[in-house]
């Protein structure tokens, strides 16, 4: 088989073209004739069909391009989506968003992927049940492989997002579930300073929504420093404390506050809900299949001689992987991870699915539960809206994200150069 | 047997940390591959959970849901009035897959035909980037694509003819989604025929077609299938394209200038229309997905079986 994939095989064709000039031949009869016609006729259905995907990819990049040109400014790339004003609507969230969710996605699938496929190249097993299970994994890729990416999308729903519902729905606007770390739950009162200057007063109760001061308080400022909260009693007489320092750390008394929650990045929460978290774990279900099928070819490629050098001077396998094929194979492997990650990039339908299609977010994500924006959802928001402005929004968005996965693929391709030459 | 006291003596520290260092590496990459066995495992709960929960409401029953031939999920208020017969989207999803068919499997197979048995190293080095361009672009992208080119021409060369949504724009441009990926599984296939096969052909005198059609082309045709069927199952799953272009009103009709709801366009309809979880109609899109998975999940079998079965080894 080598000779065959090494050797170009259009060299061998030579019987095309020109080769078929009248005349060379020195049988002409009617059958061969017509033969020699259909021949040439069946090449020029094969330029002709083969030209159309040409055209067909230069219409799209033209119409697009015509459509969105006027859109290509700032204001796209620094804006948010704007329900009112879409004249200087943006893109920002989404273009931070996309990038969160791919980080989270290569985190999460690239290390998994790659491990199952050195599991399935390397350790190959020799005793029957192990080969079985070995062969039964393979197919499982493979069929894992041809899964729409939308029943990927259900999956996160309910493996993320709900958690099959052991730890409690989700519910809108409320902490719910099992919060873990990085949140902590506070009252939020008015203090005698003004301008909606507030204290913090740490909350025992969480179902408790409410708070009214009538008594003094433990409080915490915004450094996270604890103090003792004054009280101040208009009716008791006492005129209002006039230093400022005195005046924020004093609450009327019945003074209400309402629950307040501060959340730090790594805010963890327990099932994870809508969040962005969720939505980058179920792209990588989507693109785990890509990346172990493209690692495996990767490890393939590396000569067995490598591997069985190593074995000689005495390497254990994994020592043999970790030192000799992995490296050899890197390429390949980064190959592999680029093109999934354009995909990630691209994906919409699960996203979709997982997030809901809301694209209404001013910023990128805050912490690990924060709800996000991609590109590709917002491009969907905006493409199926009637509004001119929107439609060349979304033909501007467009421009973007192929630019985007333009310069992916670029690096894919020049890394895949890179190998073939070294 | 008289050997050397350091192979005998094989208790190097090195060696010990080594050996569980190695069967702890095993067990590590032994759990990320069962981790694609637990994948499987949790879409089949998944599915099978949810969607019993869809099955076990009393709006609802399997033979409806199987015979039907109306789908009004979202149309209704009432849930009373709600019929949930998958048959108007299944035909949805036939007449784009059928329309995307008819468009990528000739096409692909044409080009992946030209790519090996004709092309010019210059061709080529045109042709192949621009199909993985192609296959790199967004479905969403794509789906825009349907609605703002394809659609209007329709509509502009029928005088009208086609909805502003319609099954054609949209399976034109699942055709367009699909084509790179026949052409490059197949021109694989037809790659791995030896060329012995042609030079014989050649040898007796066939004609470059006659070659290509009557030797390569079944000789490599176990690939091709299993090609086609998976290009096939990924028409059928495909999402954002029907999303944008095929139009959200469940028809059961083979006339493909209307309207057609496919199954992945009603989850995400379904999705959009935001119904609180545990109503019958978001469970009704369990069921949906249920009969997606298993439309494409057969087809990537059935794929396999043919290619390992029907596949021709030459060594």
């Amino acid at each position: 088989m080598a000779t065959v994939s090494s050797t170009p095989v259009d060299g061998g064709n030579s019987p095309h073209g020109t080769g078929f000039a009248a005349g060379e031949y020195s049988v002409t009869t009617d059958n061969s004739k017509r033969r020699k016609l259909y021949s040439r006729l069946f090449y020029l259905l094969c330029v002709f069909i083969s030209a159309l995907s040409v055209v067909v990819l230069g219409v799209l990049l033209v119409s697009i391009g015509w459509q969105g040109h006027s859109r290509l400014t700032s204001d796209l790339l620094q804006n948010s989506h704007s329900e009112l004003n879409p004249d200087s609507a943006g893109m920002w969230p989404s273009i931070v968003g996309s990038i969160f969710i791919c980080g989270i996605c290569a985190l999460s699938a690239l290390p998994l992927g790659v491990g199952t496929a050195i599991f399935l190249e390397e350790f190959k097993p020799t005793s029957k049940p192990l080969k079985m299970l070995h062969s039964f994994i393979q197919l499982n890729i493979s069929n894992l492989a041809g899964v729409p990416s939308i029943v990927y999308g259900l999956l996160g729903l309910s493996l993320f997002v709900f958690m099959f519902n052991v730890f409690g729905r989700i519910q809108v606007n409320e902490s719910s579930g099992t919060e873990l770390f990085g949140v902590s739950h506070y009252y939020q009162v008015l203090s005698l300073a003004g301008g909606g200057h507030t204290v913090l007063i740490p909350q025992d109760d969480e179902s408790q929504a409410t708070i009214s001061v009538d008594a003094p308080i433990q409080a915490v400022d915004r450094d996270g420093k604890k103090f003792e909260l004054a009280i101040w009693d208009p009716k008791s007489g006492t005129p209002k404390p006039s230093d400022p320092e005195v005046r924020q750390r004093t609450v009327r008394k019945g003074q209400v506050g309402g629950a307040y929650s501060e959340t730090e990045w790594y805010y963890l929460r327990l099932p994870f809900g809508k969040s962005f978290l969720a939505a980058g774990l179920t792209l990588s279900l989507v693109i785990l299949p890509i990346v172990i099928i493209a690692s495996q070819e990767a490890l393939r490629g590396v000569p067995p001689s490598l591997r069985e050098a190593s074995f000689g001077l005495g390497a254990t396998k994994w020592q043999t992987v970790r030192n000799v094929s992995l490296p050899a194979a890197l390429p390949g492997i980064m190959t592999g991870a680029i093109l999934a990650m354009g995909r990630a990039i691209g994906e919409a339908a699960p996203i979709l699915v997982v997030l809901g299609a809301a694209v209404a977010k001013n910023s990128g994500p805050q912490n690990l539960m924060d709800n996000v924006v991609t590109m590709p959802v917002l491009i969907f928001n905006w493409a199926g809206r009637q509004q001119a402005a929107y439609q060349e929004l979304a033909a501007a968005a467009i421009i973007v994200l192929l630019a985007v996965l333009l310069l992916m693929n670029s690096v894919a391709i020049y890394l895949r150069q890179k190998m073939r030459v070294g | 047997m008289n050997r050397p006291t350091a192979l005998v003596n094989k208790k190097f520290r090195s060696t010990g940390i080594g050996v569980v260092q190695e069967k702890a590496m095993v067990v590590l990459l032994a759990v990320c591959a069962l981790m694609t066995i637990g994948i499987t495992l949790g879409i089949i709960v998944m599915l099978i959970s949810e969607s019993w929960s869809f099955f076990q409401s009393k709006y609802v029953s399997l033979g409806s849901f199987l015979t039907g031939t109306e789908w009004t999920a979202l149309q209704s208020k009432d849930i009373e009035k709600a019929q949930f017969g998958i048959w108007p989207l299944l035909s949805g999803t036939l007449r784009v897959t059928m329309i995307a068919m008819l468009i990528a499997l000739p096409c692909g197979l044409v080009t992946a035909i030209y790519l090996s048995e004709f092309a010019s190293n210059r061709v080529r080095a045109i042709l192949k980037p621009t199909l993985e361009v192609i296959a790199g672009i967004p479905t969403v992208v794509l789906g825009y694509f349907a609605v703002l080119v394809v659609s209007p021409s329709l509509q502009f060369l029928s005088g009208g003819g086609f909805d502003t949504f319609n099954a054609t724009s949209a399976g034109i441009a699942v055709g367009i989604l699909c084509l790179p990926m026949v052409c490059s599984l197949s021109e694989d296939a037809l790659h791995a025929v030896p060329r012995a096969l042609r030079e014989g052909a050649y040898g007796l005198g066939c004609t470059p077609f006659e070659t290509s059609i009557k030797v390569v082309v079944p000789a490599a045709l176990s690939g091709i299938i299993s090609a086609f069927l998976l290009a096939f199952s990924r028409a059928i799953g495909e999402t954002m394209v029907v999303a944008l272009a095929a139009g959200t009103r469940a028809t059961f009709t083979a006339d493909p200038r209307q309207q057609s709801q496919t199954m992945t366009g009603f989850i995400v309809e379904m999705i959009k229309s935001e119904n609180e979880y545990g109503t019958v109609q978001y469970f009704s899109l369990y069921a949906v997905a249920v009969t997606l998975f298993v439309i494409t999940f057969g087809m990537t079998l059935v794929g396999q079986l043919i290619r390992r079965r029907y596949q021709e080894v030459y060594s």
